[in-house]
């Protein structure tokens, strides 16, 4: 049986119906990516035996007739800044290299519990910091589709493990676009969920207020089964709503856009988008409309004007809050110094790449007296409106599609070149972030190349069903992307 | 030239509650092996999110309550920011602009005048972790090295902050006392000192001659009520010596040195940190509505000053003996159960203060652990009021009672008191021991020697307290005139 390109869904089904085993799923997975990843780079830590040891007990459990879970022997990966009870986690740092928590994320017991099996850890930008995976301390990941390019970040591991079809599903963590971004450059699906939505707790944290985990997936039905499993309250994490949500597959599965009212973002350079996801903009308001949406025009002042320099306040200042504890004192990269001063001065030096340290650095200025009051405190504030803005916004309209990124996937290397572009480049996709929105990368085909193109859609906060009830709608019409082909030839 | 003093104090209060302030880990950390209490979270373990302690935010509103502050509701934590080894997360999480308890006051009884002190505010906070240095004196100058101890880390703790309006030593040390008693009634804190339980700053400083506020100095480092006393007995004597001098005073924090009996500058403004104070945004803001408010302040127990005042109306007590009785929540209940067994409130109070007191004292016992009920020592006092026992008698009972853990029945018995007229038989077998002790005495009456009758008074006072006065004194100078013919 071909298990290559099965849907997490078809891979639960089948297992459950014992038409192939849960261990022959994860073998399947394992062998993908043994034989391709050293080109792609997209998995840091491969977990075969605890990940064959763990399907097996699933198919023990099945033949036990015991209830299995809902993504019951599907192999999955999590971004490398997932904790994993046993499993290096290391935020592909020097910092955390080699770490072994002592415990499992919340997200990654949850996917245990529904029979979801660890296959490994992706890679990612350095403690999520970035926007193409090539901060890693691991190396840079290679885009899938066309390995000139970047597969985005910092969820670029687990947005290309998904494209190159290791695992049909799989984890990141969204700051300001990291699960959505690389989904739309590697060509797959990418949610980042309300804030609330899910539990933070073991997800090492860039950003505490703007951190979210988010499901990819190859359809938008495995992401909202994502979020059936993750969705959940947690006593650890008082951040995480525990109102009882509703049911995400069964919104999926609904695919309708009969009456929505969709708002089409205006008001910026449309001209300024690379032409193919111009293209998709159009073609998302043709399927919208045709399946009985109505569109109206709106723009988004403040939020357009303003979101950059506010989230990079935020991320920033809370950044280099939550890297403090890296001090070199209880866990992670020491270095011995003089005096306390000077370790943790040079356990910091050492252990944190450029980028990082470059954000903390001015995350910290951004938090000290006169800068606060300047700075911070007046980006806490446009935070507020941009939250107003969407308010208003969302009384007049159920969805809003605008771009994921002015680009397609970059070719590599740009980072370095032109950082202040590539910071642009996350406009779209920090509004939800900052608004506590759930949002959706959707993928709209490929262009001539096959680069894939995408847009975005938004929804208001808890309305994360009604969101994917619409992206499932345009995914029907418009096709969910298939897996890359790969290569193993330079 | 007259300055005056102005003092505003910090109090630290470490709440009663049986895990820390964001974790699970117990607060049982006295005596605990070194690292042993701790967890991922309390250990800042990437990953890991705080969260709240309901109990300790009942404590704090508790606290804030009986200090007559406002409850606040959507009250925030901060993150403080420093890196120091004892402080995993680098940071601590702290109450900075939003404290969940504003404004208050506590009035004070100072060297017999009363005295309203405002407060600013009641913020909840975590503890810090602990160092220890492996020198002979345990300080850090020239230690090797240093080993960290995070048991303490996260432990729940209530900062409270009184405006500068205390004006003496004695103030502030009656404040102290006030705040400890009131944490101790509401069983927020064990509020002891040498156990950690109660910590204090001290900010002091001297007006300037138009009555403005001098430059400030905060005294750090004082582990009891003396060396609080001596601190600012020193540091206003410091102060106003360097102004007589013409000198100008430095913004600074000073650490007091207990055995030098010294303030020492610890570090001045200029390198005084900042601590790039942020939103901690991995908790929900708190919830203290007015219900869950009302709730609490229902269930708080009579203030201490209430009871204080009210032992004065309503048993006549003075107030110095009201303020002794009441110090301790558990004596005063003690003491109002005495008069409900039927104690006369001024006899009880008495008793309270003399032979409790003493037998607490000497053998360093809590009221708690007094093995004599109160209902027991109250009948006891009847019986001195009913002349059933003399306050000797008694005080010989209750020693019989408390020593040999007899019942109040058993131990009157024992003492002779049992109540029963000693007459007859047993009278004349006490008057022949008496006479067999005086030899002397008997054979001078009996040779006439005894003009004024002086020798025969005397034996028959010998008589009267061998039976404890159990014995009618008509019938024992009649049985001595008789024995002794």
């Amino acid at each position: 049986m071909e298990l290559l390109g099965l849907s997490a869904r078809e891979i639960a089904a089948g297992v459950k119906a014992k038409k192939f085993t849960a261990e022959e799923a994860v073998r399947a997975s394992i062998e993908r990516i043994k034989r391709y990843d050293k080109k792609y780079n997209a998995i840091v830590a491969l977990c075969e035996e605890e990940a064959v040891a763990s399907a097996k007990r699933v198919d023990e459990a099945v033949a036990r007739g015991e209830e299995p879970g809902a993504l019951c022997g599907v192999p999955y990966v999590v971004k490398d800044n997932f904790c994993t009870k046993g499993i290096v986690t290391t935020c592909c740092s020097k910092m955390l290299k080699g770490w072994v928590p002592n415990y499992d994320a919340t997200a990654v017991e949850k996917m245990k519990e529904a029979g979801a099996v660890l296959i490994g850890k992706a890679n990612m930008d350095e403690f999520a910091m970035g926007s193409t995976t090539e901060s890693s301390i691991f190396g840079a990941t290679l885009n899938p589709r066309d390995r000139t390019r970047v597969p985005g970040g910092s969820s670029g591991g687990s947005a290309a493990a998904v494209a190159a079809g290791y695992v049909p599903v799989a984890l990141g963590s969204d700051t300001g676009g990291s699960v959505r971004q690389p989904a739309a450059f590697c060509g797959v699906q990418g949610m980042k969920p309300s804030y609330g939505q899910i539990s933070r707790y073991g997800i090492v944290a860039y950003a505490s207020s703007l951190d979210q985990v988010g499901p990819l997936a190859a359809n938008v039905g495995d992401l909202a089964l994502l979020m059936d499993v993750l969705a959940k309250g947690d006593p650890n994490d008082t951040t995480c709503d525990a109102y009882e949500r509703p049911s995400f597959t069964g919104a999926a599965a609904k695919a309708s856009l009969a009456g929505k009212r969709v708002a089409l973002l205006t008001g910026y350079d449309r001209g300024s988008l690379d032409a193919p996801l111009s293209a998709a903009i159009d073609r998302a308001v043709e399927i919208c409309r045709a399946e009985g949406a109505s569109i109206i025009d709106v723009k988004l002042p403040i939020t357009m004007e303003h979101s950059v320099a506010c989230y990079y306040m935020v991320a920033l200042g809370d950044a280099s809050s939550k890297l403090a504890c890296y001090d070199g004192m209880r866990y992670g990269h020491h270095a011995d110094g003089r005096n306390l001063s000077e370790m943790y001065k040079k356990s910091r030096m050492e252990g944190f790449g450029e980028e990082v340290r470059k954000r903390i650095l001015v995350g910290t200025c951004i938090l000290t007296r006169g800068y606060y009051e300047n700075y911070f405190v007046p980006a806490m504030k446009v935070r507020q409106l941009i939250s107003d803005e969407f308010k208003n916004l969302f009384e007049e309209a159920d969805m809003l599609i605008c771009p994921i990124s002015p680009a397609l996937a970059y070719k590599r290397g740009l980072g370095e070149k032109d950082p202040v572009r590539m910071y642009l480049g996350d406009v779209f996709t920090t509004i939800a972030n900052l608004a506590g929105l759930p949002s959706v990368s959707l993928n709209l085909g490929f262009t001539a190349e096959g680069l894939p193109t995408n847009v975005q859609l938004l929804a208001p906060r808890f309305g994360d069903d009604g969101l994917l009830c619409c992206a499932a709608a345009i995914e029907r019409a418009a096709g969910a992307p298939h897996i890359a082909e790969l290569t193993e030839d330079d | 030239m007259k300055r005056e003093v102005v003092i505003g104090l910090e109090i630290h209060l470490q709440l009663k509650t049986r895990t820390k302030l964001f974790c699970s880990c117990s607060t049982d950390y006295i005596g605990a092996t070194p690292n042993t209490n701790v967890c991922p979270v309390c250990l800042a373990v990437p990953g890991t999110l705080p969260v709240i302690n309901d109990l300790a935010v009942d404590l704090a509103v508790k606290m804030g309550l009986g200090l007559h502050c406002d409850i606040q509701d959507g009250t925030r934590f901060h993150r403080k920011h420093y890196f120091y080894a004892d402080l995993p997360k680098a940071y601590q999480i702290t109450q900075y602009e939003h404290a969940i308890a504003q404004g208050g006051y506590l009035d004070i009884i100072a060297e017999g005048k009363k005295k309203r002190v405002h407060l600013d505010h009641l913020h909840l906070e975590e503890d810090a972790g602990k160092l220890v240095h492996p020198t002979a004196d345990g300080r850090l100058s020239g230690a090797a090295y240093s080993l960290v101890d995070y048991n303490r880390g996260g432990m729940p703790l209530s900062e409270i902050v009184s405006r500068p309006e205390m004006n003496s030593p004695a103030e502030a040390l009656a404040y102290i006392a006030q705040i400890r008693q009131l944490a101790r009634y509401l069983d927020v804190s064990d509020g002891e000192m040498e156990s950690g339980s109660l910590r204090v700053d001290v900010n002091v400083s001297l007006s300037n001659p138009d009555g403005s506020l001098g430059t400030r100095v905060e005294l750090k480092n004082i582990n009891s009520l003396r060396s609080i006393g001596r601190a600012l007995e020193y540091e206003i004597a410091r102060q106003n010596r360097v102004l007589d001098e013409g000198g100008e005073l430095e913004q600074e924090t000073r650490l007091w040195d207990d055995a030098a009996g010294v303030t020492r500058s610890m570090r001045s403004k200029e390198g005084a940190r900042d601590y790039r104070y942020y939103v901690e945004m991995d908790l929900a803001p708190i919830d203290a509505k007015p219900d869950y408010v009302r709730r609490i302040r229902e269930s708080l127990p009579e203030m201490p000053w209430d009871k204080r005042d009210r032992f004065v109306s309503e048993y006549g007590l003075s107030l110095e003996e009201s303020q002794q009785i009441t110090e301790q929540r558990e004596v005063a209940d003690y003491y109002e159960e005495i008069v409900k067994a039927g104690a006369p409130a001024a006899k009880a109070a008495n008793w309270m203060r003399t032979e409790v007191q003493r037998i607490l004292r000497d053998d360093a016992l809590d009221i708690t652990e007094f093995p004599i009920s109160a209902r027991r020592l109250g009948e006891l006092i009847s019986k001195v009021e009913k002349k059933e026992l003399s306050n000797t008698q008694a005080k010989d009972v209750l020693a019989a009672m408390y020593g040999e853990k007899l019942s109040l029945e058993e131990a009157m018995k024992k003492c002779g008191a049992s109540g029963e007229k000693m007459t007859g038989g047993a009278l004349e077998a006490v008057v022949e021991k008496v006479f067999a002790s005086q030899p002397e005495a008997v054979d001078a009456i009996k040779k006439g020697a005894d003009k004024k009758g002086a020798k025969v008074k005397f034996l028959q006072g010998l008589v009267m307290r061998e039976t404890r006065g159990s014995a009618d004194p008509a019938e024992v100078a009649r049985t001595v005139a008789e024995l002794l013919k």
